[in-house]
């Protein structure tokens, strides 16, 4: 048997409380007055500022809910365009559900990451603390920013205008059939038999000054006639990351692979499940995003360790949740007031989400 | 602050301010005079059961603004402001999709003082939504969440999911467009979820789209079931606090 001594009755509460300082009274204020009166304070003048606030700007209210007019954007609360920012580049299971999960696991768990106590009880204490806190956040910020942009083809822009020497990166309007032969003859190709037929007015419907029809036209050849550069052909699958599922040729059986035949649910009586793997929307849609989401934290993280900038468990805390609040933040705004109609990568300034 | 203990008898205001706080009357309400005398000022704090979430006595550093720039203090007013402004909004406000909106209208054209309610009520839920995560940053900036403080950032963390959930809920009642589709966009990314996600979905909204089904489900999570989940949490983080030795300090 044990007994129960002032001592060992400690023993379970942790070392932080029985290990510190036992407090000097000249270090200590009333709490009342210092602090009620401080909260008093701060209460009336939020109440004043909320006040002001209400009487000068009034709640949204649209139009009565109408389940068949599909407002063009939808949006979420803004609290959640993060997330629907993050649907528009990835699987609608992971922005949905598993990365606002895995995040929120992972907030709650910092403080069994980092237990040490260095750095505790004041702002941002330790030696690199701002160091990690402005890496973070700019490599979160500007990184998420790239992310977007590169998903939205902004890079071909932009390769498009550098090669093109010019700001308005447009490829030239499509030619009329006339000035598209001449074109395919001056390459040295041949003129196909249908094209000739318009050009001559044997074509009942199309003239020769009609615009070329689709099915002999190439953008890429007009492109090269009329000396515009236009971003690789061979290059077509990285303009976004879906052009990795549309632009390279999968084999046929990589796009339904019935995994759902080896769950044999039908054994223990529920019904087959219906589980076709497609490996390119696969990789786009969740390989990718995860790698990525995974990855880069990580290698930011061994940058940093390598380069001396976070040496402690408490630089790398502050650092990944500096470049957490970084990509919320972004997500956010983007989401906010960078998805317009279609959920297109444009300004969008309608206060619809008051 | 007087250096004695009692205030000393004789000029006209010591005798008007005995008969104001010495009287039985104010006895019977606080069991202290009034806090003049560090004694007094002690006895307020530790026998009045809201003033009582706080210590007798703090650490100097933690009355500096700076510290806590009182976002914690303020996300729990906000919860008290919107509390008392959804009370009277729960007034004029039934949860039918034949009325939610018309009721709303009501409220913001014939009830006096119903739209300055209704905008403080919203205000108010998206500054706390904002107090929230800035108070979760100040926590992580000045380091509090280390030993002892690791389980009450969890129950922050709750918090915060709470907080957002309150407003997420709270989004659909005025049955306009804006709520509509912002509940419907919300609710199908959980649908998206693999396997359980649709039944998780259907549960939600009640059905397979957003209806009066889904309207009286968020709308009695959003009176009741959320705030008391969420206050009996506040109970906890703000016993916690005591519990952990107040505020974190450098050790
Ligand atoms: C409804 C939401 C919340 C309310 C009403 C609330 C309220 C408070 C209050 C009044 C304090 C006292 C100090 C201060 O004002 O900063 C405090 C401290 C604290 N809060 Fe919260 N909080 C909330 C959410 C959170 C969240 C989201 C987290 C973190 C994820 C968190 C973690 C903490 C911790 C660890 C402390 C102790 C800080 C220290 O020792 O310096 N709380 N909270």
């Amino acid at each position: 048997m044990t007994t129960v001594t002032p001592e060992n009755s400690l023993e379970p509460i942790s070392k932080a409380v029985r290990g510190r300082k036992s407090r000097a009274r000249e270090e200590e204020l009333l709490v009342w007055p210092d602090l009620v009166f401080i909260e008093f304070i701060c209460a009336v003048l939020f109440t004043v500022l909320i006040l002001i606030l209400s009487v000068l700007v009034d709640a949204v209210l649209l139009d009565r809910a109408n389940p068949a007019i599909t407002p063009n954007p939808s949006k979420a609360p803004w609290y959640f365009l993060n997330l629907q920012e993050l649907l528009l580049h990835m699987h609608p299971a992971l922005a949905g559900v598993i990365v606002p999960t895995v995040a929120l696991v992972a907030l709650g768990a910092i403080p069994y990451f980092d237990s040490s106590s260095e750095g505790q009880g004041e702002w941002l204490s330790t030696p690199r603390a701002w160091l990690n806190l402005w890496v973070g956040a700019l490599v979160g910020f500007f990184g998420t920013l790239l992310l977007i942009l590169y998903d939205a083809s902004k890079h071909v822009k932009i390769f498009e205008m550098i090669a093109n020497g010019t700001l308005s990166p447009r490829a030239p309007s499509t030619p009329s059939a006339e000035q598209y032969a001449a074109a395919l003859e001056a390459r040295g190709d041949a003129v196909p038999s249908g094209l000739q037929e318009i050009i001559n007015g044997a074509n009942p419907v199309l003239s020769a000054t009609d615009t070329v029809p689709s099915e002999f036209y190439s953008q890429s050849i007009w492109n090269g006639a009329s000396g515009y550069t236009a971003w690789p052909e061979s290059l077509e699958f990285l303009t976004t990351m879906r052009g990795i599922q549309n632009n390279i040729p999968w084999p046929e059986w990589s796009k339904s692979i019935p995994l759902g035949n080896l769950l044999r649910t039908d054994l223990f009586g529920f019904p087959r499940i219906e589980l076709n793997i497609d490996i390119a929307a696969l990789i786009v849609e969740q390989i990718i995003p995860v790698t990525a989401m995974i990855g880069l934290p990580v290698l930011l993280a061994a940058v940093a360790s390598k380069t001396g900038i976070a040496q402690t468990k408490r630089d790398h805390m502050i650092m990944q949740f500096s470049g957490f609040i970084a990509v919320y933040v972004i997500l956010t705004v983007v989401g906010t007031y960078f998805r317009g109609i279609g959920l297109e990568l444009e300004p969008y300034t309608i206060f619809s989400h008051g | 602050m007087a250096s004695n203990e009692r205030p000393q008898r004789g000029t006209l205001g010591d005798r008007l301010y005995d008969a104001a706080f010495q009287n039985r009357l104010w006895r019977s309400i606080f069991r202290s005079g009034y806090p003049n005398t560090p004694r007094n000022q002690m006895l307020a704090v530790a026998t009045n059961v809201f003033l009582h979430l706080h210590p007798t006595r703090i650490h100097r550093t933690h009355v500096k603004i700076t510290h806590t720039f009182c976002l914690g203090g303020l996300s729990f007013f906000l919860f008290l402001g919107l509390t008392i402004t959804g009370v009277l909004l729960m007034f004029y406000y039934v949860p039918s999709i034949e009325r939610a909106y018309q009721d709303i209208l009501a409220l913001e054209t014939d009830v006096r003082f119903g739209q300055l309610m209704r905008n403080m009520h919203r205000w108010m839920a998206h500054g706390m939504v904002l107090t929230v995560i800035m108070h979760m940053m100040r926590v992580f900036y000045t380091g509090a969440y280390k030993p002892p403080r690791e389980f009450n950032w969890v129950i922050g963390v709750v918090l915060l999911v709470l907080t957002l959930l309150l407003s997420f809920t709270g989004y659909l009642l005025p049955w306009d467009q804006l709520a509509l589709w912002a509940i419907t966009v919300g609710t199908n990314m959980v649908g998206s979820a693999p396997i359980l996600g649709e039944p998780n979905r259907f549960v939600l909204v009640g059905g397979y789209q957003v209806g009066q089904a889904a309207l009286i489900r968020f709308y009695t999570l959003h009176v009741i079931g959320l705030p008391l989940i969420a206050a009996v949490f506040m109970m906890v983080h703000f016993w916690r606090i005591r519990r952990d030795g107040g505020l974190a300090r450098p050790l």
